[in-house]
Protein backbone atom coordinates (compact mmCIF):
# COMPACT_ATOMS: atom_id res chain seq x y z
CA UNK A 1 0.00 0.00 0.00
CA UNK A 2 1.34 3.61 -0.73
CA UNK A 3 0.18 6.77 0.77
CA UNK A 4 0.52 10.74 -0.26
CA UNK A 5 0.92 11.27 3.65
CA UNK A 6 3.87 13.56 2.95
CA UNK A 7 2.56 15.43 0.33
CA UNK A 8 -0.62 16.46 2.34
CA UNK A 9 1.68 17.06 5.20
CA UNK A 10 3.04 19.97 3.49
CA UNK A 11 0.10 21.09 1.97
CA UNK A 12 -1.04 21.68 5.67
CA UNK A 13 2.74 22.41 6.67
CA UNK A 14 2.81 20.32 9.49
CA UNK A 15 5.81 18.03 10.72
CA UNK A 16 5.85 15.13 11.24
CA UNK A 17 5.54 15.35 14.95
CA UNK A 18 3.37 17.75 14.64
CA UNK A 19 0.96 15.43 12.61
CA UNK A 20 2.23 12.37 15.07
CA UNK A 21 0.62 14.36 17.95
CA UNK A 22 -2.70 15.03 15.98
CA UNK A 23 -3.39 11.60 15.55
CA UNK A 24 -1.57 10.63 19.01
CA UNK A 25 1.08 7.80 18.11
CA UNK A 26 5.22 8.24 18.00
CA UNK A 27 6.90 10.28 15.08
CA UNK A 28 8.81 6.90 14.09
CA UNK A 29 5.01 5.70 13.26
CA UNK A 30 4.70 8.50 10.54
CA UNK A 31 8.12 8.27 9.39
CA UNK A 32 8.07 4.57 8.88
CA UNK A 33 4.64 5.12 7.05
CA UNK A 34 5.88 7.80 4.84
CA UNK A 35 9.25 5.38 3.81
CA UNK A 36 6.39 2.62 2.85
CA UNK A 37 7.71 0.38 5.79
CA UNK A 38 4.65 0.23 7.96
CA UNK A 39 0.95 -0.44 6.58
CA UNK A 40 -1.50 1.77 9.71
CA UNK A 41 -4.54 0.35 11.29
CA UNK A 42 -7.74 0.64 9.81
CA UNK A 43 -8.20 3.19 12.99
CA UNK A 44 -4.94 5.42 12.29
CA UNK A 45 -5.54 5.76 8.53
CA UNK A 46 -9.28 6.99 9.38
CA UNK A 47 -7.54 9.73 11.91
CA UNK A 48 -4.91 10.54 9.60
CA UNK A 49 -7.82 11.12 6.56
CA UNK A 50 -9.62 12.71 9.37
CA UNK A 51 -6.57 15.53 10.50
CA UNK A 52 -6.34 15.99 6.09
CA UNK A 53 -10.37 16.53 6.34
CA UNK A 54 -10.33 13.71 3.16
CA UNK A 55 -11.37 10.39 2.57
CA UNK A 56 -9.27 7.68 3.16
CA UNK A 57 -8.77 6.56 -0.33
CA UNK A 58 -7.57 9.62 -1.22
CA UNK A 59 -4.54 9.68 1.81
CA UNK A 60 -3.93 5.66 0.90
CA UNK A 61 -3.63 3.68 -2.47
CA UNK A 62 -3.64 -0.24 -2.99
CA UNK A 63 -0.50 -1.21 -4.90
CA UNK A 64 -0.19 -3.85 -7.74
CA UNK A 65 0.34 -7.31 -4.93
CA UNK A 66 -1.93 -6.26 -2.72
CA UNK B 1 0.78 -7.42 21.19
CA UNK B 2 -1.72 -6.01 23.77
CA UNK B 3 0.39 -3.56 25.98
CA UNK B 4 -1.48 -5.14 29.42
CA UNK B 5 1.81 -7.05 29.99
CA UNK B 6 4.25 -4.07 29.15
CA UNK B 7 5.52 -1.99 32.46
CA UNK B 8 5.40 2.09 32.58
CA UNK B 9 7.96 3.15 30.91
CA UNK B 10 9.51 4.81 34.02
CA UNK B 11 10.92 1.30 34.64
CA UNK B 12 13.21 1.01 31.19
CA UNK B 13 15.32 4.14 33.00
CA UNK B 14 15.93 1.69 35.88
CA UNK B 15 16.23 -1.22 33.59
CA UNK B 16 19.26 0.62 31.71
CA UNK B 17 20.53 1.72 34.97
CA UNK B 18 20.62 -2.38 36.22
CA UNK B 19 21.22 -3.53 33.11
CA UNK B 20 24.64 -1.68 31.94
CA UNK B 21 26.62 -2.13 35.57
CA UNK B 22 25.97 -5.48 35.61
CA UNK B 23 26.76 -6.17 31.47
CA UNK B 24 30.05 -4.88 32.47
CA UNK B 25 30.53 -7.37 35.22
CA UNK B 26 29.44 -10.19 33.32
CA UNK B 27 31.87 -9.64 30.92
CA UNK B 28 35.10 -9.44 32.72
CA UNK B 29 33.22 -12.25 35.40
CA UNK B 30 33.14 -14.53 31.90
CA UNK B 31 36.68 -13.17 30.78
CA UNK B 32 38.45 -13.81 34.42
CA UNK B 33 36.47 -15.65 36.83
CA UNK B 34 36.49 -14.02 40.42
CA UNK B 35 34.55 -13.97 43.60
CA UNK B 36 34.02 -10.91 45.80
CA UNK B 37 35.06 -12.19 48.98
CA UNK B 38 32.02 -10.32 51.07
CA UNK B 39 29.38 -12.30 48.70
CA UNK B 40 28.94 -15.00 50.51
CA UNK B 41 25.55 -16.65 51.55
CA UNK B 42 23.43 -19.56 52.91
CA UNK B 43 20.99 -20.46 49.69
CA UNK B 44 18.52 -22.69 49.49
CA UNK B 45 19.19 -25.36 46.74
CA UNK B 46 16.67 -27.39 45.10
CA UNK B 47 19.55 -29.09 43.44
CA UNK B 48 23.12 -29.40 44.39
CA UNK B 49 26.01 -31.60 43.99
CA UNK B 50 26.00 -33.97 46.97
CA UNK B 51 29.18 -36.88 47.05
CA UNK B 52 29.99 -38.94 45.30
CA UNK B 53 28.76 -37.36 41.87
CA UNK B 54 24.99 -38.03 43.17
CA UNK B 55 22.44 -35.05 42.95
CA UNK B 56 21.08 -33.57 46.35
CA UNK B 57 17.92 -31.97 46.62
CA UNK B 58 16.66 -29.19 48.72
CA UNK B 59 19.58 -28.54 50.74
CA UNK B 60 21.49 -25.60 52.04
CA UNK B 61 24.83 -24.44 51.87
CA UNK B 62 27.34 -22.09 52.48
CA UNK B 63 28.89 -20.49 48.74
CA UNK B 64 30.00 -17.28 46.87
CA UNK B 65 27.26 -16.20 45.20
CA UNK B 66 28.91 -13.25 42.48
CA UNK B 67 27.61 -15.10 40.22
CA UNK B 68 24.63 -15.65 41.12
CA UNK B 69 24.25 -11.85 41.97
CA UNK B 70 25.37 -10.28 38.71
CA UNK B 71 23.12 -13.16 36.53
CA UNK B 72 20.13 -12.30 38.04
CA UNK B 73 20.96 -8.59 38.30
CA UNK B 74 21.47 -8.69 34.64
CA UNK B 75 18.35 -10.51 33.49
CA UNK B 76 15.88 -8.44 36.05
CA UNK B 77 17.73 -5.35 33.85
CA UNK B 78 17.30 -6.93 31.32
CA UNK B 79 13.88 -8.26 31.64
CA UNK B 80 12.96 -4.28 32.33
CA UNK B 81 14.17 -2.52 29.53
CA UNK B 82 12.72 -5.13 26.88
CA UNK B 83 9.18 -5.13 28.45
CA UNK B 84 8.83 -1.74 29.55
CA UNK B 85 6.43 0.46 27.21
CA UNK B 86 7.91 3.27 24.75
CA UNK B 87 6.96 6.83 25.67
CA UNK B 88 5.13 6.39 23.30
CA UNK B 89 3.79 2.88 22.47
CA UNK B 90 1.86 2.66 19.70
CA UNK B 91 0.60 -0.13 17.32
CA UNK B 92 3.92 0.65 14.99
CA UNK B 93 5.93 -0.08 18.28
CA UNK B 94 3.68 -3.01 19.10
CA UNK B 95 4.51 -4.28 15.95
CA UNK B 96 8.44 -3.88 15.60
CA UNK B 97 8.35 -5.35 19.63
CA UNK B 98 6.27 -8.60 18.10
CA UNK B 99 8.63 -8.88 15.17
CA UNK B 100 12.22 -8.48 17.14
CA UNK B 101 10.84 -11.20 19.75
CA UNK B 102 10.14 -13.33 16.76
CA UNK B 103 13.62 -12.46 15.32
CA UNK B 104 15.44 -13.11 18.73
CA UNK B 105 14.33 -15.88 18.84
CA UNK B 106 15.01 -17.32 15.30
CA UNK B 107 18.88 -15.94 15.55
CA UNK B 108 19.26 -17.64 19.26
CA UNK B 109 18.11 -20.82 18.31
CA UNK B 110 20.20 -20.95 14.71
CA UNK B 111 23.26 -19.71 16.75
CA UNK B 112 22.65 -22.49 19.31
CA UNK B 113 21.95 -25.15 16.71
CA UNK B 114 25.88 -23.90 15.30
CA UNK B 115 27.50 -24.06 18.55
CA UNK B 116 25.70 -27.35 18.82
CA UNK B 117 26.74 -28.77 15.39
CA UNK B 118 30.50 -26.98 16.24
CA UNK B 119 31.43 -26.67 19.51
CA UNK B 120 32.09 -29.77 22.03
CA UNK B 121 33.69 -30.47 25.23
CA UNK B 122 33.99 -27.90 28.18
CA UNK B 123 33.11 -24.99 25.79
CA UNK B 124 30.20 -26.16 25.45
CA UNK B 125 29.06 -25.30 29.10
CA UNK B 126 30.36 -21.36 27.68
CA UNK B 127 28.02 -21.89 25.06
CA UNK B 128 25.54 -22.77 27.51
CA UNK B 129 25.94 -19.88 29.66
CA UNK B 130 25.69 -17.43 26.80
CA UNK B 131 22.73 -19.13 25.17
CA UNK B 132 20.77 -18.36 29.20
CA UNK B 133 20.86 -14.19 27.66
CA UNK B 134 21.33 -14.58 24.27
CA UNK B 135 17.45 -14.15 23.64
CA UNK B 136 17.09 -11.14 25.51
CA UNK B 137 20.17 -9.74 24.36
CA UNK B 138 18.82 -9.95 20.67
CA UNK B 139 15.57 -8.97 21.08
CA UNK B 140 17.00 -5.74 23.04
CA UNK B 141 20.04 -4.77 19.77
CA UNK B 142 17.49 -5.30 17.25
CA UNK B 143 14.18 -3.59 18.52
CA UNK B 144 16.47 -0.31 19.75
CA UNK B 145 17.99 -0.48 16.45
CA UNK B 146 14.75 -0.51 14.53
CA UNK B 147 13.56 2.28 17.01
CA UNK B 148 16.63 4.37 15.87
CA UNK B 149 16.43 4.13 12.02
CA UNK B 150 13.02 4.89 11.77
CA UNK B 151 13.16 8.10 14.79
CA UNK B 152 15.43 9.81 11.53
CA UNK B 153 13.63 11.21 8.42
CA UNK B 154 14.05 9.85 5.27
CA UNK B 155 14.57 13.14 3.70
CA UNK B 156 14.10 16.62 5.34
CA UNK B 157 11.17 17.53 7.53
CA UNK B 158 7.89 19.38 6.08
Amino acid sequence: MKNNIKVERAIKNLTQEELANKVSVSRQTINAMEANKYVPSTVLALKIAKVFTKSVEEIFFLEKGD
Amino acid sequence: MSSKFLLANKYKKVGWFILIPSTILGVILAYNEFDLDWLWARVVAIANDGKDGNYVYLSFRNTNITNTVVGSFFIIGALLVSFSKEKNEDEFIAEIRLSSLLWAVCVSYILLLMAFLLVYGTPFLDVMVYNMFTILIIFIVRFNYILYKNSNPVTDEK
